[in-house]
């Protein structure tokens, strides 16, 4: 048979040299092992990318708009001191590895080929570095070109017998880098024959071997920090460098070890899979570093875990899986306070040895802790406690601190010796981190940003590098920055891509005069309506307008007006994406971080008064008594007649010599409004308080002149009840028109365990009931809860109850099934946001969402796939909460300020006692601090702390009792606390 | 010979030949045996995702490149019409029978005046990823179901009243395109099993490329390999020889419907690249005879 056999049909490829195959062997989850094949075609027209190159410009590539991408290196490359000629850089995956934040370096680091083996195995090592990479080689203006060398002919080899992976791709980078060396060098003689500077390729390497191996075959080779040392601003960079590979070479030499071993991925697995182990996010107390908690699906109570070693190098917020430790180790939580700083205040960054990983203070601190466990009945009854076992994925970001001046060596700022100091992030919950720096001297007293690299188990405290410098400590470009790193607030300008999207006639965009418009195509004429809106003194962005009327069958027709912004900010455009991921306008004192360019925010989109706007209105039919007979949705083009303040409209409304339509119109909502609410708080709303206090500044300077509680007035809730009723009549729609992809947003009814300390603590101290089975339980029961001595003590309570609340949270309708959709502070059945599309991304797509519903255009791919809405959710939800809490810090910031220097007494209540200390809230500056027993007297006085009944007898010359939810006068002074850096508001008691 | 045992001879002669292929690839040590401690590696090679980086695939070609294709013709003597087809590491033998006396006479669901087509597909032990034995799956007869229906309307059936022609495809081996490779190689065996028809039936398959989250342009992609199948949504695209005339269509991924255009012409242009090379290999088996 000599016509047919399967051997000869491959015989003509093995001669092809342009076809190869790749062959690796990989395991499955299951532990089988798989064989794969794949093919590669070598080719010839893979361009060397670089402007020098005129033979590459034939071979470039074509897409299928038969576009060609522009070359990517720069013909005049940059040089450096070992490189005079300019070079193009070819760093190897380590490089990478290990000096990311150095590449994304705007000033150094252009002009560099990205091989595929390289960035194979960065995907491999580590995807978030992956994902930085490719968003460099997208980046223009650094000239990052990814050059496929595995698929080229001239520089594809194939693995020797006996050759490791590393090895051969280790050679595959040698190989691109001389063949891009001949290839340059060809491409300059063919240019002219004149001698001109030829630029060099150089391989960036930190293995020895490769280096050895590169100066045999005369590859240009060189160390990362040698190269970096070579550049201009040498000393800042080379911090940056990842310390990894530098405690690389000092492993061998260290053989003790701190901390057991994380257990194998597999192992983990498995006994989650059993039930032996849990895997959860690992949280850290707040006001005890060393105690941890673990919320795990199993159980309903979080599993404590208790002490460094316990914790076993895990950083908050990580996934983690624990094991429970046997019932005699399970301890209680603390009742004491615990900072890091007054207990290893002198530990040394340089010096590792001879540590164990509880110092000697610190077991005695867990010592105590055991006693009083021990020594108690009730409350202190040992819980579950747990120790970490492995952590599954860490959940490291970029950290803002200051570098601990006790740790310093040499504070000369003219030293530029390289020492290891330690960096203290603001964030009390993370350890202190190693850094190695050579600037140690000039970053005292700045704000410095770091990252952590690695936490190894021979060291006691993280690994990381140095980022940048933020600024003096306390100046107030630095602590804000600070505040909207530490909250991931992107802050950044916005891009141009983002600004060409804005329409091109920028302030002098109006309403289209004719009727005939396509901007006009579906929209109602409500321009004589007399519509007008409500908001805060000095507000810009204002995002809705109302509107009420009498209709002859003696209803009236109420309108909720809100912007139209829908209309100029288009799905999947670069002002969505980058409003997308913005997720929210962020507030703080002095500034506003906007989600949406100013030109939208402030104008466009803005309800301003007495000038067209498009808007999205909801009409409804309301009876006299406030029952909804109908509501219509559609978009509309409104004229606002004027904007209030909160003050000014409950003054004019007060003032019955207004009586013009538009007042009365007023007078009607707010007729209206106080009926809904009624019928709000029957369904079993909550009346919750957050302690909201107002900073007043300076207009020139913005500084801090005072601080004040928000007021609230009649026209503040006249506001809201209408955008609660927008809100909820829109989700009904939506979720009526997208029962599966509806943007939603939903309150989960808090676990019973919340309440119960509360409660029993009302109980103890007050002999009051507060009882949780409904909201509307949680709502009355709050009403009984008073003091006829003391009127605040009512909201102090509500305080305490909003935070044992779930927080809200935005999720897509059919990820959750109907009765979970409930709102239950609002005690709604389904709930959206709406109403603040210039500042909320969830409103805009809900904007998106009942524009389809309402068939006035058709809805974007990207709204109907349930899954990208949950990103979308995910991320707003994250984004959400970031931008309060940095609102927060941005008024503890100014509150700070404010009290800077000033020397007050006030009244304030008693909310939490702890073992050696106790938590004051001053309503007036809504401030809440502790007060610590070893500030109470010089040498620290002894306390009995009576858990049971909430009572902290201090002995010795204080003499006192503190009970909880008791009223005391503090003196409020200012300090800076040592460990943050941060100006705090101190109390003390009188 | 009878046919069945026409198919265990051929099973048992290409196992053995495909153990030979591999046994080269066996010398390597294994990657993960390298013992290396810093390079505990988890596979994790480069998706669709970077073809916008430089406009190269996966395997290193380009958005309009069909993979390395090649064919013979007539390798089974006993066989009516038989035919091999590789599309890269997609491999197909396609065997012929017929037209024969049908089965049984008054076949079900047919007419009495043409010839009925019945198509067989059989998955290799070997042929995937995993060594198992595929049973004749819901996928498996909608492949069967299609190539019947095309090829019934194909060819002249109206010539051979009262009989059945049966394909029977072996795949050996797995890598995308599947229903393409079927359709390529059952044309092969047809015409050697001198089969009238009116044009070559040729096929292949176009997919969209994926987009990035910050561009949504995207090429189509002509060929799939087994991996831009399960990542990317795609089309298989028959067509009638040197014409525009499709004759195939199947799509069972969702897919934008402004891409579906340029995937289509993408699908339709490949389709007569690969008629070109089939009637190479037509041609050059035929001058043999001449």
């Amino acid at each position: 048979m000599d016509h047919f056999s399967l051997k000869r049909s491959n015989a003509p490829d093995r001669g092809n040299s342009n076809l190869s195959s790749k062959v690796y062997v990989r395991s499955t989850k299951s532990g089988k092992v798989q064989k794969i094949v794949r093919e590669l075609y070598l080719r010839q027209d893979i361009p060397c990318s670089s402007n020098l190159c005129r033979a590459c410009l034939d071979i470039a590539p074509k897409d299928y708009t038969n576009k060609t991408a522009s070359f990517v290196l720069s013909d005049t490359p940059a040089g450096s001191k070992n490189f005079p000629n300019g070079q193009y850089l070819v760093p190897d995956t380590n490089a990478f590895l290990t000096g990311m934040d150095l590449f994304e370096v705007e000033t150094a680091f252009h002009d560099v080929i990205v091989l595929q083996t390289v960035l194979e195995e960065v995907k491999n090592r580590s995807l978030p570095l992956y994902h930085r990479l490719v968003a460099l080689t997208k980046n223009e203006g650094k000239r990052f070109y990814v050059f496929f060398n595995e698929f080229r002919q001239e520089t594809y080899i194939s693995r020797g017998t006996g050759e490791t992976i590393n090895d051969r791709n280790d050679r595959a980078v040698r190989q691109a880098v001389q063949w891009y060396n001949t290839h340059i060098k060809e491409a300059i003689k063919a240019r002219s024959k004149k001698q001109m500077r030829i630029p060099s390729v150089v391989m960036i390497t930190d293995d020895r071997d490769n280096l050895r191996k590169a100066k045999a075959e005369s590859i240009p080779a060189i160390k990362l920090s040698d190269f970096v040392s070579g550049l201009e601003n040498a000393d800042e960079l080379l911090d940056m460098i990842s310390a990894a590979q530098d405690q690389r070479e000092v492993r061998s030499k260290q053989t003790e070890v701190f901390y057991p071993e994380h257990y194998s991925i597999s192992k983990m697995m498995t006994g989650v899979k059993a039930g032996t182990m849990h895997q959860g996010i690992f949280n850290v107390s707040p006001y005890n570093y060393l105690e941890g908690s673990v919320h795990v699906p199993t159980f309903d109570k979080s599993l404590l875990v208790l002490g460094r070693e316990n914790g076993n190098r895990a950083v908050s917020g990580d996934v983690v899986v624990v094991e429970v430790l046997p019932t005699d180790q399970w301890k209680a939580p603390s009742t004491k306070i615990i900072e890091e700083e007054t207990l290893n205040k002198n530990d040394n960054a340089e010096i590792e040895d001879g540590e164990t990983i509880t110092s000697e203070r610190e077991r005695k601190a867990l010592q105590e802790e055991v006693k009083r466990a021990h020594g108690q009945s009730s409350e202190g009854k040992p819980q579950p406690t747990a120790r970490v076992v492995g952590i599954v994925k860490r959940n490291w970001r970029q950290y803002v601190g200051h570098i601990d001046q006790g740790s310093v060596r040499s504070t000369s700022k003219s030293s530029r010796q390289q020492q290891m100091v330690f960096l203290v992030p603001m964030d009390k919950r993370v350890p202190k981190i190693r850094i190695r720096t050579r600037q140690a001297g000039e970053l005292l007293g700045q704000r410095v940003l770091a990252t952590i690299d690695s936490w190894e188990r021979n060291s006691r405290y993280p690994m990381g590098h140095f980022v940048r410098s933020l600024g003096e400590l306390e100046s107030k470009g630095a602590e804000t920055e600070a505040l909207l790193l530490e909250w991931d607030v992107q802050y950044k300008p916005f891009p141009k891509t983002v600004l060409d999207c804005l329409p091109a006639e920028g302030h002098d965009w109006k309403v289209p005069a004719s009727t005939d418009d396509p901007g006009w195509k579906g929209r109602r004429d409500l321009r004589d309506l007399l519509v007008c809106s409500i908001d805060p003194p000095g507000c810009v962005d204002i995002d809705d307008a109302l509107h009420a009327r009498q209709l002859p069958n003696g209803n009236f027709e109420v309108g909720v007006h809100i912007a139209d912004v829908s209309h100029f900010v288009k799905p999947n455009n670069a002002m969505d994406k980058e409003a997308s991921q913005r997720g929210t306008t962020v507030y703080l004192v002095d500034k506003r971080i906007d989600m949406l360019p100013m030109l939208l925010g402030t104008d466009l989109c803005s309800l301003k008064p007495y000038v067209e706007r498009y808007a999205f209105s909801v009409l409804w039919e309301v009876t006299p008594d406030a029952d909804i007979v109908s509501a219509h949705f559609t978009k509309s083009v409104i004229r606002s007649r004027e904007a209030f303040s909160y003050e000014q409209a409950q003054i004019r409304i007060d003032d019955d010599s207004h009586q013009d339509e538009l007042t009365n119109g007023m007078r009607t909502l707010l007729m209206l409004s106080k009926k809904l609410k009624q019928k709000r708080y029957d369904a079993g709303a909550l009346n919750l308080a957050s302690p909201e206090v107002k900073v007043q500044t300076e207009s020139e300077t913005s500084d801090p002149v005072d601080v004040q509680t928000k007021k609230l007035l009649d026209t503040n809730s006249l506001v809201e009840e209408f955008m609660l009723l927008a809100n909820i009549s829109v989700a009904a729609k939506n979720y009526e028109a997208f029962p599966q992809t509806a943007l939603l947003r939903r309150h989960a009814a808090p676990p019973k365990t919340n309440f119960e300390e509360l409660s029993n603590q009302l109980k103890v101290k007050k002999g009051l009931e507060l009882r949780s089975d409904s909201s509307k339980a949680v709502a009355d029961s709050l009403d009984q809860c008073t003091d006829a001595n003391e009127p605040f003590f009512n909201t102090l309570v509500r305080i305490m109850a909003t935070r044992c609340m779930m927080s809200a949270e935005y999720f897509c309708a059919g990820t959750q099934a109907y009765p979970e959709f409930r709102h239950y502070g609002l005690a709604s059945e389904i709930y959206t946001h709406f109403t603040s599309p210039i500042r909320r991304y969830a409103d805009l797509e809900a904007h998106r969402q009942l524009a389809a519903a309402i068939d006035y255009e058709p809805l974007d791919a990207s709204l109907q796939s349930k899954s990208k809405l949950e990103g979308v959710c995910k991320n707003i939800n994250v984004r959400h909460r970031n931008a309060q809490m940095a609102g927060r810090a941005s008024i503890e910031y100014y509150v700070g300020q404010a009290l800077k220097g000033k020397d007050i007494n006030e009244d304030g209540f008693v909310m939490k006692i702890f073992s050696n200390g106790f938590v004051v809230f001053v309503p007036r500056f809504g401030i809440e601090s502790l007060i610590r027993l070893r500030d109470l007297a010089a040498p620290e006085p002894e306390a009995e702390f009576d858990a049971e009944n909430y009572v902290l007898k201090i002995k010795g010359d204080v003499q006192r009792n503190i009970e909880l939810f008791e009223k005391v006068t503090v003196r409020i002074t200012d300090e800076v606390e040592e460990s943050t850096g941060k100006r705090k508001v101190k109390l003390t008691l009188v | 010979m009878t046919t069945a045992g026409k198919i265990v001879n051929n099973e048992i002669h290409l196992q053995s030949i495909h153990h030979q292929q591999t046994q080269p690839h066996q010398l390597h040590p294994p990657e993960h045996s390298d013992g290396e401690p810093e390079t505990k590696k988890q596979e994790m090679p480069l998706d669709t995702s970077t073809y916008s980086l430089a406009l190269l695939r996966l395997d290193g070609r380009r958005w309009n490149e069909l993979r390395r294709i090649h064919a013979q013709i007539n390798t089974q003597a006993a066989a009516d019409g038989s035919s091999y087809l590789e599309m890269g590491n997609t491999k197909v033998l396609c065997t012929v029978t017929g037209p024969a006396e049908g089965r049984q006479a008054g076949q079900r669901g047919a007419k009495d005046n043409e010839a009925k087509v019945e198509v067989e597909i059989g998955f290799a032990g070997f042929s995937g990823l995993e060594r198992r034995k595929r049973k004749s799956d819901k996928r498996t007869l909608e492949m069967q179901h299609t190539l019947s229906t095309a090829y019934s309307s194909l060819l002249l059936t109206h010539l051979y009243p009262h009989s059945t022609i049966t394909l029977t495809l072996h795949i050996l081996s797995q890598d995308g395109s599947m229903l393409a490779a079927c359709i390529n190689a059952s044309t092969l065996a047809l015409i050697d099993a001198g089969i009238p028809m009116s044009d070559y039936l040729v096929a292949c398959t176009a997919a969209s490329s994926a987009t990035t989250s910050d561009s949504d342009n995207s090429d189509p992609l002509l060929d799939l390999n087994n991996l831009e199948e399960q990542e990317l949504p795609f089309l298989t695209v028959g067509t009638l020889g040197r014409s525009d005339k499709v004759s195939v269509l199947i799509c069972e991924s969702r897919v934008r419907m402004e891409r579906m255009e340029s995937m289509l012409a993408v699908g339709i242009d490949g389709c007569k690249r690969m008629r070109e090379i089939l009637d190479g290999v037509v041609k050059e088996y035929g001058k043999r005879f001449s």
